[in-house]
Parts: C-alpha cells; sequence; structure tokens
C-alpha cells in the first residue's frame, strides 16, 4: 500500500473550498442486480487489528472470523450530511436487513471510530444507541492507539486528514472520503461503497454472493 | 442482446436517505469527470496536461504538464512544472482516483500506467510508480485508454489487444494501490473499446468504441488509403448493468463513438457521444420501456470530431474538430435537437476540450495521435463563456515541451469535508 493509497496526510494543505460529487442528485432509481448473477473479485486484504468496544478489547479476525464484515469507518463529531450520518444510516438500514433476512450469524458490522481525539467509549456508546446498533452484531469501535488507527486506515486505504483553522487549532474536523468496506470470510475486500453507491439492498445482495460462492455454503 | 428493465424499487427510506446527497442543480465541475470523485466548486488552479514527448523538445520524454490557471497570478497561462517519465509511450488519457490525490496516465503504444502524486504538491506532480505490466496483468488488453475512479479502484478501458492488434479490447479494474483486480472483454457482438463512463443512479455503464493499435499507431495518411484498414473502427455503444459489469444492450451507432458524456441534471436520463467517421453528434436516452436508443442531433461536418463536453447544466455541448481545428458549440437544452450556436477557429488538429468547475471556462488543446498529428505548433488554448461567445483568455505554446493532450483540472487545496468554506481551514500532518 502506498503513503497515498493509505491517505498520508499532507503538509500545509489550505482547504477553503467544499466538497460535493459531480452527479448532484444521487437518488437511485435501479434494482440491484440478484446475487449470485456476478462476481465481486478481491480487490485487497487487510490485516487484523485490535480494537476497543467500551472497556473490552477485541481483534477484528477474531470478530469477523468465517463472517462477512461490512465496515465503515466514522467519528461522531461528523456533521457532512454527505458523511459519517449517511454512512451510519446505510449501516443501520444493512443490519435491519441482516436481521429480517436470516443473516445474523454470518454476517458483522462494524463501525471504526478515526477520531481518536473526541471519541471516547461514551460517546461510542451514545453513538451506537443513536443509530440502533445491535450489539450481537453491529459494534461501534475505536483503535486503542493512533498508531493502530494509523496501520488500520493504511489496510483498508481509508483517508483521514485533521483539519485547522488559519490559528493552527484542530477544528475537530476530518477531511475524509466516506468508504463502506465489504469484507469475506478471509480477510479479502470484496466491494467498497462510497457516496454515490451506498444502497443497502445492493450491498444485502453483495453480501449474500459471496455467501453463495462455490465452497461458501454451509460454512 | 435484450435489454432490462430496471424500476423503482427502493424503499422510501433508503431514498430519503440518500436524497440528501443531493445539492440541487450542479453548480460546475469537471463534468465528464466520474461521479465517485469529489467535486471542487470555484477556480482550478491548476491544469494537468498529459503530454506526448517529442524528439528534440526537452528530453524527448512523454511528461506531465502543469499550467497556472489562477488568473491575477505572476505566471497565469504559463507552464511552471514539467514531470517527464522515461521515454515516449504515446501518452494520451489520465484520470484522478477516488480520492483525487493521484493521477493515472496512460501510453497507448506500450501500454505502461504512470501514477503521479498530485496531492503532496499539487503544482508538482511527482511520479509514484509505472505499471509496466498490464498487457500481462489483464491477459492481453492493450493501449489503457479512459482511467475512471471507482471507490478504492479505477477502471480502464483499453483499445486493442496484445494477439492481433485489432480492435478486440475490454476494461481491467486495479486497486488504488495498482494492484490487478480482473479483465473484463467486451462481447464478441462489439469488441471494440474506447471511453467508458458511469452513471451511478441508474446502476447503469456506457462504453464507446474506435479502433486497434495496427490502426491507430499507424501513419494517418496511409491508413486513410487503406479501406479494408478504415473498415476496422467501431460502430457501436454498450449500455451495461455496471454493478454486475454485464453488458445489456449494443447500440450501433457507425464510425467511431468516441467520449461518452452523461447529462448532470436530476431526472436527465441521457448521454452524448460523437462519431469521428461520420461526424454526428449523437444522443443516446433511456426509452419508456427500459431500453435505450440514439438519436444523430447534429452533423458536425466532415472535420473528424474528437473530444466533447457537456455543460453542467445539459444545456451545451462543445466540440473540437481535428481536421478543420474549429471549437463548436451546441445548444442541446432539448438533447434531440442540437442548434449550432458559436464556432472559433482554434487552430490545425483541434482535439481535447474540457470545460471548468463553474461553466465559464473552457480549455482545448491539440495533439491526437503521434502518427496522426502534422508537423505545426502545439498549445493549450483557454476560452471564457461571456455572452453567448467564446472570447479567448491565454494561450500557452507547448513548443518546448511536447504535445499537449488530456487535460485534468487540480487545486492547490486539496477537497475537504462539505461546509468548510465556512471558515479557512489549514491541514498539517498529524
Amino acid at each position: 500500500m502506498t503513503a497515498l493509497a493509505a491517505g498520508r496526510p499532507l503538509a500545509d494543505e489550505r482547504v477553503p473550498i467544499e466538497e460535493t460529487y459531480i452527479q448532484g442528485d444521487f437518488a437511485p432509481r435501479f434494482t440491484p442486480p440478484a446475487p449470485g448473477t456476478y462476481e465481486l473479485p478481491a480487490i485487497q486484504r487487510v490485516g487484523s487489528f485490535l480494537v476497543l468496544e467500551g472497556s473490552r478489547t477485541l481483534r477484528t479476525q477474531t470478530l469477523l472470523a468465517g463472517k462477512i464484515g461490512v465496515v465503515s469507518f466514522v467519528y461522531t463529531a461528523c456533521s457532512e450530511t454527505l458523511g459519517c450520518p449517511l454512512a451510519s444510516e446505510a449501516m443501520r438500514q444493512i443490519q435491519s436487513h441482516v436481521a429480517h433476512e436470516g443473516l445474523r450469524e454470518r454476517v458483522v458490522l462494524l463501525s471504526v471510530s478515526f477520531d481518536d481525539v473526541l471519541d471516547h467509549a461514551s460517546r461510542l456508546e451514545a453513538y451506537a444507541q443513536r443509530f440502533g446498533a445491535d450489539r450481537s452484531l453491529w459494534h461501534v469501535v475505536r483503535a486503542p492507539s493512533a498508531r493502530s488507527l494509523q496501520a488500520m486506515l493504511a489496510s483498508f486505504g481509508q483517508d483521514r486528514t485533521r483539519l485547522y483553522d488559519d490559528h493552527g487549532r484542530f477544528t475537530g474536523r476530518y477531511r475524509h472520503t466516506l468508504k463502506v468496506f465489504l469484507v469475506d470470510q478471509r480477510g479479502a475486500v470484496r466491494n467498497i461503497y462510497s457516496t454515490g453507491f451506498l444502497v443497502p439492498r445492493l450491498v444485502i445482495n453483495d453480501i449474500k454472493t459471496v455467501l453463495n460462492e462455490r465452497g461458501e455454503e454451509g460454512r | 442482446m435484450n435489454s432490462r428493465r430496471w424500476s423503482l424499487p427502493l424503499t422510501a427510506a433508503v431514498l430519503v436517505a440518500l436524497s440528501v446527497l443531493g445539492r440541487g442543480p450542479a453548480s460546475a465541475d469537471e463534468t465528464c469527470q466520474s461521479p465517485f470523485l469529489p467535486k471542487v466548486t470555484g477556480q482550478e488552479d491548476y491544469i494537468y496536461v498529459w503530454t506526448l514527448g517529442v524528439a528534440g523538445v526537452a528530453d524527448g520524454n512523454d511528461s506531465l504538464v502543469t499550467i497556472d490557471a489562477r488568473p491575477g497570478s505572476s505566471t497565469y497561462g504559463q507552464i511552471i512544472n514539467r514531470t517527464s517519465v522515461r521515454g515516449r509511450h504515446e501518452a494520451h488519457h489520465a484520470g484522478f482516483t477516488d480520492d483525487r490525490r493521484q493521477l493515472w496516465a496512460g501510453g497507448l503504444d506500450d501500454s505502461y500506467i504512470f501514477v503521479f502524486d498530485v496531492a503532496s504538491n499539487p503544482a508538482k506532480p511527482r511520479l509514484l510508480k509505472t505499471i509496466t505490466s498490464f498487457v500481462k496483468d489483464t491477459g492481453g488488453l492493450v493501449g489503457p485508454h479512459t482511467f475512471y475512479a471507482l471507490p478504492g479502484r479505477m477502471l480502464i478501458s483499453a483499445l486493442s489487444n496484445a494477439t492481433d492488434g485489432s480492435g478486440r479490447t475490454g476494461l481491467a479494474e486495479y486497486s488504488n494501490d495498482g494492484k490487478f483486480i480482473r479483465t473484463i472483454w467486451m462481447p464478441k457482438e462489439a469488441p471494440y473499446g474506447y471511453d467508458v463512463r458511469v452513471n451511478v443512479n441508474l446502476n447503469r455503464m456506457l462504453t464507446s468504441s474506435f479502433a486497434g493499435k495496427k490502426n491507430y499507431m499507424r501513419p494517418f495518411g496511409d491508413l486513410v488509403k487503406d479501406p479494408e484498414a478504415m473498415k476496422a473502427f467501431g460502430d457501436s455503444v454498450i449500455v451495461w448493468d455496471f454493478h454486475a459489469r454485464k453488458p445489456l444492450q449494443i447500440l450501433r451507432v457507425p464510425g467511431a463513438p468516441l467520449e461518452l458524456r452523461w447529462a448532470l441534471q436530476p431526472n436527465h436520463y441521457y448521454a452524448f457521444t460523437a462519431t469521428a467517421l461520420t461526424h454526428q453528434l449523437v444522443l443516446i436516452y433511456l426509452k419508456e420501456d427500459g431500453t435505450w436508443a440514439t438519436k444523430n442531433i447534429a452533423d458536425i461536418g466532415e472535420n473528424i470530431p474528437v473530444d466533447i463536453s457537456l455543460a453542467p447544466d445539459d444545456s451545451k455541448v462543445y466540440v473540437n474538430s481535428f481536421m478543420d481545428g474549429t471549437l463548436r458549440v451546441y445548444d442541446v437544452s432539448n438533447p434531440f435537437e442540437g442548434k449550432l450556436i458559436e464556432q472559433v477557429k482554434l487552430g490545425e488538429m483541434a482535439n481535447m476540450v474540457s470545460e471548468s468547475w463553474d461553466g465559464k471556462r473552457i480549455y482545448a488543446t491539440n495533439s491526437l495521435l503521434s502518427r496522426w498529428d502534422k508537423p505545426g505548433d502545439y498549445w493549450l488554448k483557454a476560452y471564457a463563456w461571456e455572452g453567448g461567445k467564446l472570447v479567448p483568455k491565454f494561450t500557452t505554446s507547448f513548443a518546448a515541451v511536447g504535445r499537449a493532450h488530456i487535460m485534468n483540472f487540480g487545486t492547490a487545496a486539496p477537497i475537504v469535508a462539505r461546509g468548510a468554506n465556512q471558515v479557512a481551514q489549514r491541514t498539517r500532518p498529524r
């Protein structure tokens, strides 16, 4: 993974402009293709990392073992409608689909905070409650250290850059591209969803597609 | 091949959740870019020009040239950097990754891909890596053309193949860190490739068609005298299920349909292309029965139209034509009828045309392919769209660096989260 792909921060970036997306109106008007009618080749592999859920230390490899993981990187102070709130709303809907379609034992949702300044256990707890996270299915976690967080972001290719004001003060906000990762049972990323394509029904079909691959039945 | 119908099955909740992404009418941007790219509103600072190397000019290598586009700058309209790569590779097209931190640029001759860092110092891109294994990775694709950002990866359309150098080709995907993911060959009934563009709202992808390496690397004068070779050009646009990467419908569009431009406004379910050999501006539109159709909406004249650019409000298409070196502007506010409303003579071999982020500025270059270009002056020309006219702003000579082809717009300030313009902000290393 290159430093750039890992989203390593840049020196002295002035950022007086706003981000939006080129096709301004995102209102999906399509039926996602049926599960199993298409392929999702591995895009990249991701490592295993220690994360904290409340006071518990967990290893992502253990959390995801034998399951399809839907992994989102967020921070609780994010106020962009195009960003973390959208990702977490999508996760809430994916959780609902997973529960209703009998996939609970085969899927795990993981929201990882990349705000290592403010997102302590209590804030993440409140965040999880706000979005109705079912703790047996959806884990809202943080990294145990800045170094660990950096390694995780680099492994997934999730960019994150702190934003400072003209006086050099941290604004509490981050530059980041919304990405949600579909990780298979062996730690391979099989799809990446960003703002334009984060459609819960499509994510569910992708989960079923991976689960239905030859050799995956009965796992 | 049958087309599939699409419908409106999504739950209201999903639509509500996703409709917050809408910004109303698109104000401005590089209208041809991937919808997966963050959009930057405002004056572009730099124009990155992927530039064909010419023997005896500078070091003779292909290069990524930076032009200062900031009005008021002491170097406005001038070349302020040239990042050279080793050798000449038939520099042609280039595109940003989804985080806009890298610019991938291709060589049509040896299929090398050059990955530039445009984030660390936006004025001075740095070559990060060179992918030399495209042909081997992809199982024989040749001539990486369009570089189109998908989340975490690049979708690349090719022009040819290593077996016979014909136009039979396909699409390739690479992760942002340069690892090959997969190859998707074009269907046998429509084997050619050229451009690729995605409409995320419809889950539809379009590909267009050009010619193989034995045509595009052949001297133009020889090529046009060879009737058999002139038959070996693409005649189709393919409609794909984007997510499944599966072709749904083949549209016959004779005469090498090249650049594809999706309409940008809500509820505009259409795209445009222009055919190089039959010189038509073509509308590609969704019919009520869910299938797609085409209509020729303007005859551009026997001038080999090449690049097109669509205004952000879908009102105008800018068309550059190679033979007469002219930039034409068509009113397509009624997309079924293109009306010529303005034209300017740019100079010989006009080629690429790109509209600025706010729809106010238009840039053009004039190199097509090393063996198709004629001896002459090479340049980038900037115009403003003012009062319904193209008004010249500056001309940048490429005499000292090579031949200018594709343009991508850059910013000195990297993109940030929405709302960041409320307060001037600065980022610094963690």
